[in-house]
């Protein structure tokens, strides 16, 4: 959905390439058995296999502009690297592979294992990323919307809500600039360092939220006037129908996610995997990997 | 004109309102307190009143969304295409009353221009055939069709504001409501806005209840004009002729704006001229003051007592040192570069307009000026210092800004602790404080409500209050950013004399504003920006005398100047300003015609 | 949704404002949470304590039923927009939190507002958190000071933004911005 923070209501025009034309809910279920395996999964090879897996598919389906480009080739691997470093410097050294010495600083000591460790963290974390993006990269905001209200019969009204916040982003943005400005002609929380920082954005807070909640009821009296929510349902000229491709894509997608599970085989000893909780955030720390 | 109103007065309103009085929860009091007008079907009606009378409010019940979507009272009664609005749903009512908001921002839901005005039709579940045949045709008829695939925010200001008339349109309504559609924008949006009402107009088939500060536009459209008074009660309901010409002496005592022309009409009757009809628009001012004969010379010499007044101020003849010096400045915001090489100057107690077409760089120059965007060393020099050196706190001590929304500027939770701030900044003891705090109170009317929270207060109390936060830190120079905006002309008015007496009295004022009528008031000096460059900067007569100019800037000819350029009576030839205008023959400056016209 | 005046379109709407100014500083969190894992993990909980803002924000300006979960999920959206990587993350845990803070808000019937039942909500997070992370993340094989500060962050961050949260809506209310909806 990285295309929504540019520009929510962006056209995807180039209707060729086939992730555009599949339902938004297809494109975010699909990749979800390998997503929630992924996290417990303590290998390297597994993210690695996933990681291809989801860029081919970008490739094949998605449109490749330069900034899709610089993501999948730059900023991702770039990521990996810095992740995996900084996690390896934070695992717990006493339980790492100690053979090799990689880095020694006065009395630390980083080992390859820790390096490995690190590593296999940061490409699970990348791998889900990968996933995530085949819908986040080909799906509009109005598309998942659409489909949402038709296909898991959320309320339109609710519906229609987020789109109209995904709207209010670009307008706050601007109105922070504007009142971080004023309020820097005002004198005020002037200061360096963390704590007036704070104080600094604490003061912004009131104020932007209070503009924020006085145009929203503006809005809503704007939709009402315009019989909004006046029936249980409403004329629906896009249908984001579920086709049958949608069925293939998730089902497929799915089957070839077992297939490198089931080959690569990832869980040998590790052991919290399979532990419900896992799947929460805070899983993927590289001393749960030990 | 006014021969739609006479046509069908006859037949049954599609809007009723009787004896209508609106207390909101919360309220005592109630405003409206008793309205009571009819629309015809096809009919155009202004509906005039004081700020606070309750014309938004009214406005609100035609459609329901008082009392269902707002909580509050109405007493009396509200009659829809025979419907009685207070029990009917909203949904229903939209189908008969359509509405434009102020804020065309506001009014924006989906990402296309088709998906937005096709949003009303939709909710009344429409079949898509209906829903598409109607969203094309209000598209066409605003002029937005070709661009329907676009995103609603790619429009000007005042597309946008086109766009929410479209919208209205194709909910099918025979009336459409319009509560200020043109106050926040420019003079070219404000015209694209006028034309597209006029053809929605000609159509015949649309009923228009119109609320607007800005008349000069307005009554070129207008059948029939109902006028409130300050409690919100009909004082005056008729056509346009009746309404405006007839009684103008008594709406201006009422504090309803009347148009410029009519207002100038009003001034050279008192002069001695004999106008008669009063003019609505600047061409039958023109006509008018081109009809009639100079006042005998008799009057001159009234005139010319006046005079002093009358011409601008002449510049100082001790030459008086720059207080703001702009030096080959260049600023980029983003990639492009916004200014070119900007070079002026600002002398101690000038008033000093800044004008432009949207986009030409006024904001980002006045910013620089204020020292709030970042800008290159050595180029701004402010009161001896340079914004881009000197730090914000001691800075603002030299210039104080204004912003365009006043909200944004609070800081505190109270109005006087809002003021006691800058003070407090300055490390001054508290009973100085306090004192300094309670003068600016004092001085902008603000005594009583010292211990409201800045939010609380109306629209014009708070322009006025981050006008004080400004100056209270003893700033000798005050840059305002369209300070006029979302303000009735009242308010307006009113803050520009505050700004006039304090100018009066010393202080530098540099304002930023797309008002030409306001700027030809007030300003001695009128700079005009074109794409980031300075293309004139001279007395504000000289800039409002070269029509050339300004239309190469996209700016427009305030009323006045546009019906008396040229005029065969060299008086009145090069009057841009109301205060120009020949005095009054009386020493009485109040507006009497009655007695000026024989 | 039935038509209650509850979920006025208005009050969707202020959900919505307040949801993605929360979620804006949701997305940021996710954003810096790749920093903040890769330099000093232990602050995670910290950041993870975020995630109670919309809740808190909304049912204090707004006291409604239901109006704290949909602004989780409101702000849970504008977040992934941000963090497109983190939405199951961002969802989960907007429906998670959002749920507690409705649970205990109808547990008083809606009636009660006072700032205590905003902390009870916060303590239950905090404890959620706390035990989840600890399974989760294995704590027991860190040093033991990590471990202590872990734990005692993650209890108190749901608190400590609870606070800020509240005091965010106090002004707010105090600006006469909900007024209306009182
Ligand atoms: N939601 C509200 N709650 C309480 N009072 C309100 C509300 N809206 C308006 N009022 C009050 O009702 C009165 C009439 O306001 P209204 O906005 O209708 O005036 P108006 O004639 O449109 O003024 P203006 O020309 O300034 O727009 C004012 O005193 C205002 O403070
Ligand atoms: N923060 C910004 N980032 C990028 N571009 C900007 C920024 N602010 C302004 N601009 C651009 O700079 C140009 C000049 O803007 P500026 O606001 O100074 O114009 P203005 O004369 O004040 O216009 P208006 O009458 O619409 O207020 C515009 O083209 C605008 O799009
Ligand atoms: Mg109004
Ligand atoms: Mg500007």
């Amino acid at each position: 959905m990285t295309v929504l923070a540019a520009d929510p209501y962006a056209d995807l025009a180039a209707r060729g390439r086939f992730l555009l034309g599949l339902n938004p809910l297809a494109k975010l279920a699909a990749p979800l058995p390998a997503m929630i395996a992924l996290v417990f999964v303590r290998d390297l090879v597994t993210p690695l296999a996933f990681i291809g897996l989801a860029y081919a598919v970008l490739v094949a389906g998605a449109r490749l502009t330069p900034r899709v480009v610089l993501l999948l080739l730059v900023a991702l691997p770039a990521a990996v690297a810095l992740l995996g470093f900084g996690m390896a410097v934070w695992a717990d050294a006493s339980r790492v592979d100690q053979s090799e010495v990689v880095l020694t600083i006065g009395p630390w000591t980083l080992y390859g294992g820790a390096l490995v460790i690190g590593l296999a963290t940061a490409l699970r974390l990348a791998a889900i990323i990968a996933l995530a993006l085949i819908a986040g990269l080909t799906t509009t905001g109005p598309d998942l919307v659409r489909a949402s209200v038709q296909q898991l019969r959320v309320p339109y009204r609710v519906g229609y809500t987020a789109l109209a916040a995904f709207r209010f982003v670009p307008r706050f943005g601007h109105e922070l600039d504007v009142i971080r400005q004023a309020h820097r002609v005002r004198g005020s929380h002037g200061g360096r360092g963390p704590f007036a920082a704070i104080a600094r954005w604490w003061g912004y807070l009131v104020p932007l939220l209070a503009g924020a909640i006085r145009h929203a009821e503006r809005v809503a009296l704007a939709m009402d006037a315009r019989a909004f929510g006046a029936h249980t349902d409403r004329t629906e000229r896009h249908l984001v129908p579920w086709r049958a491709r949608d069925t293939a894509f998730t089902v497929a997608f799915a089957a070839v996610s077992l297939v490198i599970l089931w080959l690569l085989f990832p869980w040998a000893a590790s052991p919290w995997a399979g532990f419900p909780w896992a799947g929460f955030p805070g899983a993927g720390f590289p001393w749960a990997a030990a | 004109m006014g021969n739609r109103a006479d046509d069908t007065a006859t037949g049954t309103p599609v809007v009723q309102v009787e004896g209508v009085a609106i207390t909101h929860d919360g309220e005592t009091t109630a405003t409206p307190a008793g309205a009571s007008f009819a629309v015809h079907p096809g009919e155009v009606v202004l509906l005039l009143g004081p700020s606070g009378s309750g014309k938004s409010t009214l406005a609100l019940s035609l459609n329901g969304l008082i009392p269902h979507a707002i909580p509050a009272r109405i007493d009396g009664d509200v009659r829809i295409g025979g419907r009685d609005a207070a029990t009917t749903p909203v949904a229903t009512l939209s189908t008969t009353v359509g509405m434009v908001f102020q804020d065309p921002d506001a009014q924006l839901v989906t990402g296309t221009l088709l998906d937005e005005v096709a949003f009303g039709p939709e909710n009344l579940r429409l079949p898509v055939e209906i829903v598409l045949a109607r969203t094309e045709d209000a598209l066409r008829r605003v002029g937005l069709w070709e661009r329907r695939a676009d995103n609603p925010d790619r429009l000007s200001g005042g597309g946008r504001q086109r766009l929410a008339i479209a919208c209205a349109l194709a909910m099918g309504s025979p009336v459409l409501v319009l509560d200020e559609p043109t106050a926040n924008l420019d003079p070219a949006g404000i015209e694209e806005v006028y034309a597209t009402l006029a053809d929605v107009v000609s159509a015949g088939d649309r009923a228009i209840v119109l609320i607007e500060h800005n008349l000069d536009q307005a009554v070129g459209l207008t059948d029939r004009v109902v006028v409130l008074d300050a409690r919100g009660r009909t004082v005056a309901d008729g056509t346009t002729d009746d309404v405006l010409r007839g009684r103008a002496e008594e709406l201006h005592a009422l504090g309803v704006w009347l148009p410029v022309s009519t207002l100038a009409a009003l001034a050279l009757r008192e002069a001695g001229w004999r106008i008669d009809p009063l003019p609505l628009t600047p061409d039958e001012l023109r006509a008018a003051v081109e009809a009639a004969d100079a006042p005998p010379p008799a009057t001159v010499p009234a005139a010319a007592e006046g005079a002093p007044a009358a011409t601008p101020p002449a510049p100082p003849a001790a030459p008086i040192e720059p207080v703001v010096t702009v030096r080959d400045l260049s600023l980029s915001r983003g990639r492009t570069r916004v200014l070119h090489g900007i070079d002026l100057e600002v002398r101690g107690g000038e008033f000093v307009a800044i004008v432009g077409a949207n986009g030409a760089g006024k904001t980002t120059l006045l910013q620089a000026i204020a020292g709030v965007i970042p800008l290159p060393r050595g180029h701004v020099s402010v009161a001896g210092a340079d914004p881009a050196r000197t730090d914000l706190r001691s800075l603002s001590r030299r210039i104080g800004f204004v912003f365009q929304n006043p909200e944004h500027q609070f800081i505190a939770h109270t109005v006087f602790d809002e003021l006691a701030h800058g003070l407090r900044l300055q490390r001054l003891p508290e009973d100085e404080v306090r004192a300094r705090a309670l003068e600016v109170l004092a001085r902008f009317g603000l005594e009583d409500r010292a211990d409201t929270h800045p939010f609380l207060l109306s629209g014009g109390q708070k322009r006025r209050l981050s006008v004080g936060t400004a100056l209270v830190a003893g700033a000798p120079i005050l840059a305002l950013d369209e300070p006029t905006f979302g303000q009735d002309r009242a308010r307006a008015d009113e803050l520009l004399r505050l700004l006039r007496e304090l100018n009066d009295t010393g202080t530098t004022v540099i304002v930023v504003t797309h008002d030409m009528q306001l700027v030809t008031d007030y300003a001695d000096r009128t700079i005009v920006l074109d794409d980031g460059r300075v293309v004139a900067d001279t007395t504000t007569g000289d800039v409002f005398a070269d029509a050339a100019l300004l239309r190469r800037a996209g700016l427009r000819l305030p009323p006045l100047r546009q019906a008396l350029q040229g005029s065969r009576h060299p008086a009145l030839a090069g009057v841009t300003r109301l205060a120009d205008l020949p005095a009054p023959q009386h020493d009485a400056r109040t507006v009497r015609p009655a007695e000026a016209a024989p | 949704m039935a038509r209650t005046p509850l979920l006025s379109t208005r009050v969707l709407l202020v959900c919505a404002a307040i949801g993605v100014a929360t979620g804006i500083v949701g997305g940021i969190a996710g954003s810096l949470s790749l920093v903040v894992l890769a330099t000093a993990p232990f602050l995670y909980g910290m950041l993870l304590g975020a995630h109670v803002l919309p809740g808190i924000i909304a049912q204090e300006v707004l006291r409604l039923p239901l109006v704290a979960l949909i602004t989780h999920v409101l702000a849970a959206l504008v977040a992934s927009a941000f963090a497109p990587m983190w939405i199951g993350r961002f969802l989960g845990t907007a429906l998670l939190f959002g749920a507690i803070q409705e649970a205990v808000a109808a547990a008083t019937r809606y009636r009660a507002w006072g700032p205590w039942r905003f902390f009870i909500s916060a303590a239950i997070i905090g404890v959620i958190i706390a035990v989840v992370v600890f399974f989760a993340a294995d704590l027991g094989k860190l040093e033991p000071w990590a471990q202590i500060a872990y734990l005692a962050l993650s209890v108190v961050s749901p608190v400590v933004w609870t606070a800020g949260g509240l005091a965010v809506g106090r002004g707010l209310r105090r600006a006469g911005v909900a007024r209306a909806h009182a």
